[in-house]
This record gives structure tokens, sequence and C-alpha cells, in this order.
């Protein structure tokens, strides 16, 4: 009784004092409440790569980059002062599997930012729905241009090397060749066509007298496809004398292995593989990738002599006794590229992220990249070489490595064809 | 010419791998009326643990030798434990099994060997190439365009001719009457889910230094074997020979000639099969 008849009279008081004092008190409360709870609220980050089926090893390199990211940046006292949680989703590659498992981290889950993507195909569906959850997806892997072109919107961004980029370089490497009439062998799906399409733009730019064989001539295989022999055969029995082979993962493995039994690598014609030099596809071949053939890749773990980048191929080969992929930086730099940019928005509130991550520049072990705030796309350092034996590797590495300045390989923002404001 | 030569047999290899993978499928319906979803995984199974022995005792054909045993073995145990209690039922519980047993194997395997692709050679004996006018032709790719036939042979010569196979046939013809002059057709069942499961597991073993061995290699080379399968007429070999070749041909020369409907051309057929014979091609009438 006797405290309740306090407590009114302190409340009493407050109130005679026009309240002045009693708003900041519960102010003041309230801003301790509020800061005991986002130190215990974790930040969340959703996951969605290829974790299952025929790619399933692009998944786990991913999925050991990003732990590697999470950990550093926990053990350095988190995002924010706020401990990382981790979730991860298998897209299966699949387009509409990739949508419900965003959703399913969004609403389920609760994540503050999504990161990932393999397939431009899961891409390519994906961004469209990230404008209905409002939620920013930070691709690290899918490279069709129309997510950060046509297709663009707020809150997809990409911190990887897309198509135009990549086959960019291969085209400046192509018009050094002496091949004049060029093929490919590419997936048959957007990323096969959209390579080759770009190449003969590109190519012809730099080497206007250099020939592409009609559409019905090149090779491009369905994803499921284990025998390339009749692919082989097709391009070795064509009058083109460079190739351009987009193709990736197991097909890409299948192809090489049974190409070279077939005499496809004599010699006789350039070979440009725009994605060889992933050590996904090394480590299966090992010595059995030939030794001279121009690979490209979105990150070389030898292309870069930063201190940055040394400390993250020592960590990751420390835990994980390999070296890490593309895909491995990929995600590493996302979650690293997430980080700067709650830094510098002060919150990890979604849009705030967004409006952060615009223009948002930042060292990562592939380089300094710099997200442009017109079309989201990452402008970061190209790599391309040549593969070679090093009986110290146990994978073929690159030599020469070929590096290209992020701004010589990104089209203008005119160019993609995204309006985002 | 040469071209031509070379699609043919581009073509002729795969459908004998096809075969191969057929041959098992099409006995274990054709005997069981079991459709088996897991026989792509069987395939896998057996293309992982040649691969093993392979690494362990450096010989191919160790790997060969003792991997498609043991997932023969394994497939045994699954008919007398999981599938046999599902006979007297509908056959959605049989389809529901193996597809749950699909499942099973392939996260199974990615457990004991990770995600990452591997790579196999093949016996030294039988890499290299041979050459082939102006260019080169694999000497495995031969192998199994002979050994594919070889395999076939044996198999039509074994239900033909010995008492085994008479039973079997028997037993697939009429199960009552079978059982009824004495043959013990549960144990007959049970041998010929493990000998499908062999001829799987050695199909996965042949196309191990053909293809790369990873997660879900099964799942690509299943749907085409089913269809093999239906084209040739379910239960039949002469079919299965038949489907694969018209596949693997489909395939080579398809690539060459119509790559914009390649892709479509084997479920053209299939239509086209399922609407003028139903029953396949050497499928026998109802």
């Amino acid at each position: 009784m006797r405290l309740k008849i306090l407590s009114m009279g302190v409340w009493e008081v407050i109130m005679r004092k026009k309240g002045l004092v009693g708003l900041l008190l519960t102010g003041f409360t309230l801003m301790l409440a509020a800061a005991g709870i986002a130190a215990d609220k974790p930040v969340k980050i959703g996951f969605v790569y290829i974790m299952s089926g025929p790619f399933a090893t692009y998944g786990q390199f991913a999925k050991q980059g990003a732990e590697l990211a999470i950990d550093e940046i926990n053990q350095a006292g988190g995002v924010n002062g706020s401990n990382v949680e981790a979730f991860f989703e298998d897209s299966t590659g699949k387009p509409d599997v990739g949508i419900r498992v965003i959703r399913k981290l969004v609403y389920e889950n609760g994540v503050d930012v999504v990161m990932g993507l393999d397939s431009s195909g899961v891409a390519s569906a994906v961004a469209p729905v990230m404008k209905e959850l409002k939620t920013p997806l930070i691709i690290t892997h899918a490279a069709t241009p129309d997510v950060t072109g046509t297709n663009c919107n707020r809150y997809t961004f990409r911190v990887s090397l897309n198509i135009n980029q990549n086959i960019a370089m291969a085209a400046t490497i192509a018009a050094e060749m002496k091949a004049k009439t060029w093929t490919t062998a590419g997936p048959d799906y957007s990323f096969g066509h959209q390579s080759w399409e770009y190449f003969q733009k590109y190519l012809a730019k730099k080497k206007p007298e250099a020939a592409f064989l009609p559409a019905a001539e090149v090779a491009f295989s369905p994803a499921a496809t284990t025998d390339f022999s009749a692919y082989v055969t097709k391009i070795m029995n064509s009058k083109a004398d460079g190739v351009l082979i987009s193709l990736w993962g197991g097909n890409l493995i299948d192809f090489v292995r049974q190409a070279r039994d077939m005499g496809f690598f004599d010699g006789k014609r350039e070979i440009l593989m725009t994605l060889g030099a992933a050590t996904e596809v090394l480590y299966a071949l090992k010595e059995k990738m030939p030794e001279g053939i121009w690979v490209g890749t979105r990150y070389w773990f030898q292309a870069n002599d930063t201190p940055l980048n040394q400390a993250f191929v020592d960590a990751y080969l420390k835990r994980f006794n390999v070296y890490p992929s593309y895909n491995a930086h990929g995600a590493y730099g996302a979650v690293k590229t997430y980080a700067a940019a709650a830094a510098k928005a002060k919150s990890v509130d979604k849009e705030k992220i967004v409006a952060a991550l615009e223009g948002l520049s930042i060292e990562l072990p592939v380089g300094r990249i710099t997200i442009r705030p017109e079309d989201h796309q990452a402008v970061t350092d190209g790599v391309w070489g040549r593969t070679a034996a090093d009986p110290k590797m146990p994978i073929r590495i690159l030599k020469p490595i070929k590096s290209f300045a992020g701004k010589d390989i990104t089209p203008p923002v005119e160019e993609t064809g995204c309006k985002l404001k | 010419m040469e071209g031509l030569l070379a699609n043919l047999l581009n073509g002729l290899s795969w459908g004998m791998l096809l075969f191969l993978i057929s041959m098992g499928l099409t006995t274990i319906f054709g005997v069981m009326g079991v459709l088996n979803f897991a026989h792509g995984s069987l395939f896998m199974l057996g293309a992982y643990l040649s691969m093993q022995f392979m690494r362990w005792v450096g010989s191919f054909w160790v790997g060969l030798l003792l991997g498609p045993p043991i997932v023969a073995g394994l497939s045994v145990l699954l008919e007398r434990f999981l599938l046999r209690p599902l006979y007297g039922r509908d056959v959605s519980f049989q389809l529901l099994l193996t597809f749950g047993v699909m499942l099973f194997l392939d996260d199974g395997v990615r457990l004991v060997w990770g995600a990452a692709y591997h790579v196999v050679n093949p016996p030294p004996i039988l890499s290299g190439a041979i050459p082939f006018f102006s260019q080169s032709y694999p000497v495995y790719r031969l192998f199994i365009v002979v050994l594919g036939p070889l395999v076939g042979i044996a198999l039509w010569a074994f239900f033909a001719y010995t008492r085994w196979g008479k039973v079997l046939r028997a037993a697939a013809m009429d199960r009552q009457m079978a059982e009824i002059v004495g043959v013990r057709v549960p144990a007959v069942f049970t041998a010929v889910f493990g000998f499908g499961a062999w001829l799987a597991a050695l199909g996965g073993a042949l196309a191990a230094p053909h293809q790369s061995v990873g997660p879900a290699m099964g799942e690509r080379i299943i749907i085409e074997s089913f269809i093999v399968v239906v084209i040739g007429g379910m239960g039949s070999f002469p079919g299965a020979f038949a489907g694969a070749l018209i596949l693997g041909l489909l395939n080579s020369f398809g690539t060459t000639l119509l790559p914009d409907v390649q892709m479509a051309l084997p479920y053209i057929l299939l239509a086209v099969i399922l609407l003028t014979r139903p029953r396949g091609l050497f499928g026998a009438e109802a």
C-alpha cells in the first residue's frame, strides 16, 4: 500500500514537472531496452546454392566460403555488434525451388539478406521476387546479365563477374589468336546461348574479320548430357579453328575427358573455356586437364598477391584442405560486402542496406570491387590464364595469368538496359 | 564419310551403355512387374563402389568384379525386407518405395564420398586411342561397343536355353502355375532383383571411366533408360537392344543433323510409339 502511494507520488511529481524529466527517463529506458534487444538478436543471412545433384560441389565450396567469412566476422565482434547466423537452402538448380526457399528464408527464418544463386535460370526467376519480399539479394555466381540489366531491380545486387565481363575478356584473348572461324560448345540454356551471343558481338568489334559458325552448326548440349562424343565429333568435323566452351561443372569434366580421348586437344584449334579455372573442375580432372588451354574464372587464388588474398587462401586451405574456388570466394566476398554495408548504414534495416550497398567499394581477396549504384553490378577485376602443370600443386594452375581491370571489361550502364530509378 | 562413321560409333557406344542399364530395368519389370525407380541409383552406387575398389587395389578390373556384386547383395536385402511385403498391394506402393530408396541412396553416396566430382581412369589396355582417318577414336568406347552385344547375347542365351532361364520365364509368365509345379517364386524374385541390380551396377562401373562420377549421376541416365525400355517393349531383351540402339543413334546423328530438336527427339519417338504401338516395338500382346 505504501509502495503504491509512493509510486503514485513519483508519477505526480513527473506530471507536475510538465512531463519533461519523465519523458527523458522513459526515452532512456526504451533506448536501453532497444540496445539490449539488438545485441541479443543475431543478423540472419540466408544462403541459396545448389546443394544436391550433379552441381552439389559448387554449393559445398560456397558454404565453406560463407562459413569462413561468418566465423571471421563473429570472432571480430559481429556485424554492428550482433552475431551473424547463417541459414543454408538448396535451390537444386530449379527456378521454382529457388523462389520457394527464398520465400521460406524471408518469411519463416526472417533473414535480413539473401545471398548466393548458381544458376542463371534460378537468378532470372528469383530477382523479380525480391521486389515483393523487399529483401536485398546479393548474387555471387549466376552470371546472366539480365538481373543487373533489363530485369534489374532495387533489391538485387551482384558481387561476382557476369557474362558480359567474362566474355569481354574472352573476346580480347580471342582477338589475339590466329583462329579465323569460331564455334561454341555450351549448355543448352540461357547461359550457354548468351555467352555465345556476347562472344560474337564483342569479338566482331575487336576483330571484324572473325567468322562464326551458324546456329545449326554450333554445339549446345542439354544439361543432363553425359556423353559428349556427338558434340565433339560435330566440332571436330566443322571448319571452325576456334572453340568457345561455356560448359561448366560435371558437363565440362565429361566434355574435357571425352574430347581428350577423341583427340580434340591436338593443337589444331584454339580453345577458350569460360569457366575452366573452377577448382571444382580442376580437382576432379587433375592431370587430365590439358595444358596450354585458355581458361576463365571469377576468381583465381593465385592471381592477386595482396595480404588480404593471401590470408584468405591460407585460412581456407588450412580449414578445408583445398584451395578456394571462385564460388567459395563469391560467398566469402558477399558476406564481407554485406558486413561493410551494415557498418556504413549503421543498421541492418533492409532499405538502409540497399542504400549502403549502392556505390559501396570494398577490398576483397579478388581485389577492390565497387557496386555501381545504377545497375547494382560490381565492377570487379577479372582473370584468365593458360593451364599449366606444376609438380608442387595438386591441380593444374594458370600460367601465365592475365588480369583485366574491372573498368575495362564492364560495359557502361547505358548498354545494360537497366533502369532502376 | 569420316563424320558419318564417327557418329555411328558415338551412337553405338552410347547406345550400348544404355542397353546394359536398360537390361536390368527390363528384366526386373519383365519377371517381377516392378518398375524400379532406384535403378539409376544402383547404377550410381556401382560406379562409386568400383571407383573405391579401384583406388584401394589400383585395378579397374578388380573394381568391375567386386563393385557390382556388392550392389546386388544390398539389393537382395532390399527386395527381401522392403519390397516383398508390398507385392500384394497396389503398384503405387512399389513406386513410392523405390523412389524413396533412390533419394536415400543419392544422399547416402553424398555423405560417404562428398559432393565433389570424381574421375576414373580406364585400364591401361583400354586407354588411349586408335587412329581413325585423320582423327583418332578412344579404345574404351570401342570396348563398350563390343561388350554391350556380348552381354546381351549371353543373357538371351541364359534365358532361352538354361534351366534357370526357363524357370525365370515361367515365373514371369504365370506366377501361380509356376508355384504349382514347384518353383519357389519368392526366391526367384529375390534372385532376379539382385541380378537386375548387378546389371545396373555393372553399367555404372563401365560408365565410370567414360563420364564423371558424382552425386545424382544416375538420375541423368535413368530417364533415357526408361525411354529405351518403353520403346523396346517392357520386359523384352531384343526390345531393349533395339531401343538403346535407336536412342544412341538418334542422339549422335540428331546432334549433327537436327540440333534444334535433338533434345526432344527421344520424347517425340516415345510419344509416337505409345500412340501407335503402346506395347513397344517388341512387346508381347496382352
